[in-house]
């Protein structure tokens, strides 16, 4: 499967999203009013969930934050890591 | 009925309370493993443990550490896996009028009721996280909810564990990780040694029960709270009071 659609149904599956994967654009923020509207406790939760299923580990909460912008930010960290 | 085994750390546990929710656990949950969580003091902990061989272990925990917690986890998960309850259920008060209490008491009180919680939740949550499930409870006490003169230090740390564990449900809400809180009155066993009959006669006219609660009978709720039927039921504190409130 895609990593873009994986995470896409890990967060629906993690985060109790009451939506499908086809509601969460690649590239929509994923905090925010303008976005899916996540909070601090669902980006804990991310950074838990894309340990567990991903093993990668956030360095620090600028890079957590930065990452944590899209599905399309997400799944390019993994990426480049995947590369590296 | 619990779907599957479960290791439950109860610290405080050569309290009368904390044996009382170990004897629980151990009774009511036939597949259980507790972890007695002590320092010093650990014969009754002991005593307790040789009546259910093989499904106890003491485990020594400086609750006011956050070193000492890391340390008896890794102990615990080296041993049973990861843990499924916490129950932090040991404390202490030290009585004063504010007026000639001391720094030191002051903290001493809330190091070990209110900062120790800290500690522990904060020990046990990364992998109650990864596990998608856990169960804490935390003993606080009626006095966080009515406070009597002479425990300005007790009372503000219970009180400070209710904030704690409203504030803390919330956050593992979604994880499948409940935080729950029980308030619990006068319970036998647990008065201050130096209490006369005569006061305890006189305090238990003022009950609506006009007994004290039974250690059984905390655990009990603490429990319940602890249970797999208990998922919906987060962030609440249960007063266990008899009535008194």
């Amino acid at each position: 499967m895609p990593t873009r659609q994986r995470l896409k149904e890990l967060m629906i599956s993690e985060l109790m999203l009451d939506m499908t994967a086809d509601d969460i654009g690649d590239d929509t923020p994923l905090f925010g009013p303008a976005g899916i509207g996540l909070d601090s406790v669902d980006a804990l939760q991310l950074v838990v969930m894309i340990e567990k299923h991903f093993n990668f580990k956030m360095a620090d909460q600028d890079q957590a934050k930065r990452i944590l912008h899209s599905v399309s930010t997400i799944a390019e960290a993994l990426e480049q890591k995947a590369v590296a | 009925m619990q779907s599957m085994s479960r290791n439950i750390l109860i610290t405080g546990a050569n309290g009368a309370l904390g044996l009382a929710i170990a004897e629980y656990f151990l009774t009511k949950e036939a597949d259980c493993r507790v972890f007695l969580g002590v320092r010093e003091r650990r014969e009754r902990a002991e005593e307790l443990a040789t009546r259910f061989p093989g499904r106890t272990d003491l485990i020594t925990l400086e609750i006011t550490s956050p070193e000492a917690w890391k340390t008896a986890l890794a102990e615990i998960e080296a041993k049973a896996a990861a843990l499924g309850v916490l129950i932090n259920n040991a404390g202490f008060h030290e009585d004063a009028l504010l007026a000639n209490m001391s720094q030191d008491q002051w903290s001493r009180v809330l190091d070990a009721n209110l900062n120790a919680v800290f500690h522990g939740c904060q020990a046990v949550l990364p992998a109650m996280m990864r596990q998608r499930q856990g169960r804490i409870v935390n003993i606080a006490s009626l006095s966080a909810i009515s406070s009597p003169a002479g425990q300005t230090n007790y009372a503000a740390a219970k009180a400070g564990v209710i904030g704690l564990t409203q504030s803390l449900a919330k956050e593992s809400a979604r994880m499948g990780i409940t935080v729950n809180a029980v308030c619990p009155g006068y319970i036998e066993g647990g008065l201050p040694a130096d209490w006369t009959p005569e006061h305890l006669k006189a305090l238990k006219m003022q009950l609506p029960m006009r007994r004290f609660a039974k250690p059984a009978e905390v655990a009990a709720a603490v429990f319940f709270l602890a249970s797999a039927e208990a998922s919906y039921i987060t962030g609440t504190a249960l007063k266990i009071d008899g009535g008194m409130l």
